[in-house]
Parts: structure tokens; C-alpha cells; sequence
């Protein structure tokens, strides 16, 4: 069953343009000026129930623009927008029953109350049967280790224990969309690893649909089958993370020890070398234009090589190429 | 029923969440209980002052005019409301999005809140009645009808303030700033409800205006009524403008609200 479904989604913003100074300011409140920025231009996705996509992106690619149309709270400048057939924007109201939202940066819970009491206030509003409530509470308290937070005002809370109560607001009400924007930023790596084995967890067992927005490629890994990656409002990548690895993994490092040190080489077109510690030899190179045998043939003719290895492109260093394409292509 | 009742239940949830959070800072209660005596005080002997010279002023009396002074002090919350703030705090903190994500009406949320604000508020002013009591000789009145009378004009004036805070509240959506606004709407309602100077011994013209907008509607018209400036018989009347109010202001704070809410462009990659 396909539960979200977006088709030609574009968001321009009107932004005013401000000139400095005071004679800017004052001709700004006279005849402002505006700068049409689009923040998404056309994407096009599907989501099946009970995936995870994981959605990523440098700043401003226009990843949280994505999930503001999806939530409904952001009205698409055009195309279409249906979660779970409904309009998001339009039934604000009936699409907000279904899902649950954690936005890493900003919180849902009542600063200045007891956590406990913005849950049952959260449970009230959903409507949620008291006997389910229990269970769920229970349930939180025990897989999020919530049992001191109950009673601690959010405002009091550490980082972590802030991100844990906000997954327990977001999902108490069983939503079966879930939109996670950042869920994992600024915690510490044992935080981060019981968070995502919870959100595992959870979506195992309710079969929930959830779309991660996330810097963190651990979090990628650890839970996205599926991945999309969007850069300047378009979508350059949407598909398995295996075939990302591939599609992008156009280069190789290939380590070589050997018994002097080495300043320069001759290598075949396509590869490089690239600092290492002494005694090391690293050379990169374009899987397109030349192979792993033909660079360490020519190493090898050169100097002595005591031993070498081929390493694996990792998803970080595939996505860090693909960021760094899109910044380069912002400073031009 | 069964959803107007599970409804009832949750607006209710909200009204009830309010003193939790005002009692979250205790402190701010006996330093603000310290101002409010030495403002009542600086406002009685004003009063004295005045009336020095005369006795009557616009046909009220000096006890009249104390009566209506103390108790329009006392009932002071029914004319702050902290949508504004509340509103525009949220944008601009971004967290109006989670408020919008709840399946729930934004409007009676808000309302609720402030329900539960203005109850708490006014449970804080016990102490100031006792004050005005023992130190300044208020004698409230003790005729049953003439409190319903104030209680039914006092909700009915506080939902006129309530919409009309919520349409000045819409234009932090295009402003994105808050504070101006905010301090302007406190110093005007101070001045124009009716708080300060019983709306009889204004001039003409300047009641003319006081009128005209919604301020006086919270506090100077119901209490008037509690003071008996404005007799029972008028009650209906009152009332009745009341209402009118509330629906015109309703109207118009909805629709604005339905177009502003569409500006939202909340901040963040």
C-alpha cells in the first residue's frame, strides 16, 4: 500500500531583500523588494507502508521543506502532496491523527511541566484509550528508561533525555506516519544507539512508515533500506543504499606500505596520491578511467611494496563527495 | 454527544494544564504581590486626593469611585491575554508547527489556555481582595443577581478580549516581531478598559472612542455593572452588545487567522 505519494512537489519562498544601511531599511518599508528562492523544485516519491526512507542532504537542500509539505503545515506552491490518500494541508486536522513528528531542534513537550503531564495532555488530545495509554506508557518507560524523567520538567532535562521524552511524545498515539527530522543531533553515541534500536524496534512492531531526515550517517545505515537524496530542491538519488555505493563509489583508495618513504610517482590517468603517514603510499583513483591492477602495477614496478590493501567505499565518503559537489557548485 | 463530551474533555485538559505552568515560578507571586499593594495604595490616595475639593464628580461619589477602582484592580486579569506572546513566541521559536500538527482546533486550544490563565490569575488576586478589604474599605456587594449579572458580562467582555487579541496576534505572522506589539496592547488596555477612570467622567468624545473598541468590554462594562454605575435593569443590553461583539470580532479573527497562517514560513533548513 503506498502511503505517501508525492508528484512534481515545488515550494518557491517570497524572500525580502534587504539592502544595508539605513537608507536600504527605510526604502525596504517604502517598496520592498523580493527574491523567489525555490526550496524544492519537482520532486517525485513514493513511500510504501512500512518503510524507512532515509532523507538526506546538505543545509538548505530543502530537506525540512520536504517534511513541512508532507506534515501540512507548509502549503505546496504546486504539485500534489497525499499521505495516506488525504491532502495534508487541506484535512490538516483528520492527517494529523495519523502521524507523529519529532523535529531534533525544537520541542513539543510543555517546557515548563513535568514530562508526565504533557504525555497525558498528548494522550488526551489523540484520544487515545486509557487502557492502550498504560500499556504504551509502560511500554516507553521501559524501552526509553523513562522512569525518573516522569516527573522532571523538560527544562531540566540533559540533550538525550530531551530527544528520548520527545519520541515517546511523538509515538504514544500508535501514529502510523512518522516524520523524524534530525532525531539524533548533538547526542552522544550511546544515546544515538538506543534511540535508533528503538525506533527499530517500534517500527517492527507496528509496521509504522517513517521518513528520517538526518546528518548522521549512522543513523542511515543503521535503519534505511531505502535512501533519497535530495540536493538544491531536486532529487539526485532515490533507490537501495547498495546501488548508491555504487553509483556514486566512483573512487577507490588503494593503501600501499613500503619500505622507504616516497615523494612522487608516475601513475596511470585517472589516480592520484594523497598524503599519508610515512612509510605509506596512497593512491586514489577513478574506477571509470583506470583499475585497481593497472595502479598497483605501475607502484609496483617502481618501488617495493611491502604490502597493500583495497579499501571499500563507505557511505560517508560517498555522501561528503556529493556534499562537497553541491557546495562547490554554491560558490560559483 | 459522545465527541462534543470527548472534546469538552480535552479543551478541558487545557484549562487545567495553565496553573501548572504559572505555579512553575513562585517566586514571581510574591514579588508581584509586593507591586500590586503599592499600585492599589498609590491608586487609593490619588482617588482621596481628587475628591478632595469635591464631592460629587460626574454623579459618583468618593465611595463609589473606590469601590469601582478597587474591584476593576482586582478583576485586572480579565483583560490580559497572552495570545500574543503565545503566538508569537512560537513563531518564532518555530514551535507553532508542533501546535498545528494536533489534531485538535488551534482557536479553542488557545482559548482554553487562556481560560485557564485568567482562572489562575484571578485566584492570585484573592490576596489583593483581602488587601483592598482590610486596608482600603472595599465592601463588595451582596446582592446574588448583581454578581450573576457581572459573572455572565465578565466571560462574555473576556472572549470579546480573547478574539480580539487573537486577530492582533495574526499580525506577528507578517510582522515576526512581538515585543512592540505586545507592550502596546498591555499600555493601551491599561489605559482604554477602563481601569484607571470610571468610563462616566470621561469626556464625551473620549468615551465615544473607548467604546468603539473592545478594551472597555472586559473590565470597565462588567465591572460597572458589579458597582451598580451601570444598573441591573441594563444588564440584557449589555449582554447583548457583548455578544455582538464576540461575533464580530470571532468573524474577523478567524479569517484572518485562515489567511495568515498560510504566510508560515517557519525558519530552518
Amino acid at each position: 500500500m503506498t502511503v505517501i505519494q508525492v508528484k512534481e512537489l515545488t515550494k518557491v519562498f517570497k524572500i525580502p531583500k534587504k539592502e544595508p544601511g539605513l537608507g536600504g531599511a527605510v526604502k525596504g518599508l517604502f517598496r520592498p523588494q523580493y527574491e523567489n528562492k525555490t526550496a524544492v523544485d519537482g520532486i517525485n516519491f513514493k513511500v510504501e507502508a512500512g518503510e524507512i526512507v532515509g532523507y538526506i542532504g546538505v543545509n538548505g537542500a530543502g530537506k525540512s521543506t520536504t517534511i513541512k509539505m508532507l506534515t501540512g503545515v507548509l502549503m505546496p506552491t504546486s504539485g500534489s502532496v497525499r499521505v495516506l490518500k488525504r491532502d495534508p494541508h487541506r484535512q490538516r486536522v483528520e492527517n494529523a491523527r495519523e502521524i507523529g513528528v519529532v523535529f531534533g531542534q525544537r520541542t513539543q513537550l510543555w517546557w515548563d511541566l513535568a514530562l508526565i503531564e504533557s504525555l497525558n495532555l498528548i494522550a488526551k488530545i489523540y484520544n487515545v484509550h486509557p487502557v492502550k495509554y498504560r500499556l504504551a506508557l509502560n511500554k516507553f518507560t521501559e524501552t526509553l528508561e523513562l522512569g525518573e524523567l516522569l516527573k522532571t520538567p523538560v527544562r531540566n532535562m540533559s540533550l538525550g533525555q530531551k530527544m528520548r521524552s520527545e519520541l515517546a511524545a511523538a509515538l504514544i498515539h500508535e501514529p502510523r506516519v512518522v516524520y523524524l527530522d534530525e532525531p539524533t543531533i548533538g547526542l552522544d553515541l550511546i544515546v544515538k544507539e538506543r534511540i535508533r534500536d528503538f525506533i527499530k524496534a517500534e517500527c517492527i512492531a507496528k509496521g509504522m512508515t517513517v521518513i528520517l531526515t538526518t546528518h548522521d550517517l549512522g543513523d542511515i545505515e543503521e535503519l534505511c533500506q531505502r535512501v533519497i537524496i535530495i540536493d538544491d530542491g531536486r532529487i539526485i538519488y532515490d533507490g537501495p543504499i547498495e546501488t548508491i555505493k555504487k553509483k556514486f563509489g566512483k573512487f577507490r583508495e588503494i593503501t600501499f606500505e613500503t619500505v622507504e618513504d616516497v615523494k612522487a610517482l608516475d601513475l596511470p590517468e585517472g589516480a592520484q596520491m594523497i598524503p599519508a603517514e610515512d612509510h605509506k603510499v596512497q593512491i586514489r583513483f577513478d574506477r571509470t578511467i583506470s583499475t585497481a591492477s593497472k595502479v598497483a602495477g605501475m607502484v609496483m614496478n617502481q618501488i617495493e611494496v611491502r604490502d597493500f590493501s583495497l579499501s571499500e567505499p563507505e557511505l560517508s565518503d560517498i555522501v561528503r563527495q556529493i556534499y562537497n559537489g553541491a557546495l562547490e557548485r554554491e560558490a560559483r | 454527544m459522545q465527541t462534543a463530551r470527548r472534546d469538552l474533555s480535552i479543551y478541558g485538559a487545557f484549562i487545567g494544564m495553565m496553573p501548572k505552568v504559572f505555579m512553575a515560578y513562585q517566586v514571581w507571586f510574591w514579588v508581584g504581590l509586593v507591586l500590586n499593594i503599592i499600585s492599589m495604595a498609590i491608586l487609593v490616595y490619588f482617588w482621596r486626593a481628587i475628591y478632595n475639593d469635591t464631592g460629587t464628580i460626574s454623579g459618583l461619589g468618593l465611595n463609589q469611585t473606590l469601590t469601582y477602582i478597587l474591584l476593576a484592580f482586582i478583576f485586572m486579569p480579565l483583560t490580559s491575554i497572552d495570545v500574543v506572546w503565545e503566538i508569537g513566541s512560537n513563531l518564532r521559536e518555530g514551535t507553532i508547527i508542533h501546535h498545528l500538527l494536533r489534531p485538535i482546533n488551534f482557536q479553542g486550544m488557545n482559548y482554553a489556555q487562556s481560560l485557564g490563565i485568567l482562572g489562575m490569575r484571578l485566584l492570585l488576586q484573592l490576596p489583593m481582595a483581602v488587601v483592598a478589604v482590610l486596608l482600603f474599605g472595599l465592601r463588595f456587594p451582596a446582592d446574588l443577581s448583581t454578581w450573576l449579572a457581572f459573572l455572565v458580562s465578565a466571560l462574555l467582555g473576556f472572549t470579546v478580549m480573547f478574539f480580539f487579541n487573537w486577530f492582533l496576534a495574526c499580525l506577528t505572522f507578517y510582522t515576526t516581531e512581538i515585543w512592540g506589539l505586545g507592550v502596546l496592547i498591555e499600555g493601551m488596555s491599561f489605559f482604554l478598559s477602563g481601569s484607571l477612570v470610571p468610563l462616566v467622567m470621561m469626556p464625551e468624545w473620549i468615551r465615544t472612542i473607548v467604546l468603539s473598541i473592545p478594551f472597555a468590554q472586559a473590565l470597565a462594562v462588567p465591572v460597572s455593572l458589579l458597582t451598580g454605575i451601570t444598573p441591573l435593569t441594563e444588564a440584557p443590553r449589555v449582554w447583548l452588545v457583548q455578544v455582538l461583539w464576540i461575533l464580530g470580532m470571532w468573524l474577523a479573527s478567524s479569517l484572518f487567522f485562515k489567511v495568515a497562517v498560510r504566510k508560515i514560513t517557519v525558519q530552518g533548513g
